[in-house]
């Protein structure tokens, strides 16, 4: 009977392996799938919450978008939560004029290319221009993309 | 610590140096220039808290952040 140990013991072992390496894959796959996205998006939100001016921070928090200026022609510019055709021309009482879609030319989370956006606004307006394409944007559109949502 | 951030799929990566040890600031300064190179905007934030694109290395930045090349949307 204790001869037989080892193997029962053996044999319970490679069912918790089993086990562990199917639950260790499941995990990992869970991870992969639903809370890398996050962590992705929250480290991006993180480094675009950094640079902020305090303006823009409060305003961000509370509406899920900034306004920022343009460094050449003083025009001001809505930057709303997303990763493309987020970026519109306002005027003074804050209704769309044009929109403005550029974005850097890799795959980033929403953090990271709206600061993009907004430091290449507030360093060369010009040169953001000259690359971005624009779009006529629709007043339900505009309402839809910079609405207060929650970003935190 | 000076920082290098650099935008990425995984959010941003950060690359740490001390900027008074000339190994690390040389490396620091050729990653500086790979990157811009292949086509990222340097920035850095003034000391009023503005931002600044930088096109040449500055040792005494505190952080410099790389964005990949703007492209229309």
């Amino acid at each position: 009977m204790f001869r037989l140990l080892p193997d029962i013991a053996n044999d319970c072992l490679r069912g918790f392996r089993t086990q562990d390496a199917r639950r260790s894959q499941a995990l990992r796959n869970w991870f992969q799938a639903f809370a890398l996205p996050n962590v992705r998006e929250a480290r991006g939100l993180e480094l675009l919450r950094e640079w902020l001016s305090p303006e823009q921070l409060a305003q961000y928090d509370a509406n899920s978008y900034f306004d920022v200026t343009g460094c050449d022609s003083g025009k001001r510019y809505r930057i709303c939560h997303g990763t493309a055709m987020n970026v519109y021309e306002i005027d003074f009482a804050g209704n769309p004029r044009n929109g403005w879609c550029f974005v850097p030319n890799a795959p980033l989370v929403a953090g990271d290319v709206m600061l993009a956006q907004k430091i290449a606004l507030e360093t060369d307006e010009r040169g953001a221009l000259v690359v971005a394409k624009n779009f006529m944007p629709t007043a339900s559109a505009f309402r839809q993309h910079c609405s207060p949502t929650p970003t935190r | 610590m000076a920082t290098q951030i650099v935008m990425d799929r995984t959010g941003d990566t950060r690359h740490y140096f001390d900027a008074m040890d000339p190994q690390a600031l040389l490396k620091a300064e050729e990653r500086f220039k790979e990157l811009t190179h292949v086509g990222f905007t340097a920035a850095v934030r003034t000391s009023s808290g503005e931002a600044a694109v930088t096109r040449t290395f500055n040792p005494t930045a505190e952080e410099t952040l790389f964005f990949p090349r703007l492209v229309g949307g």
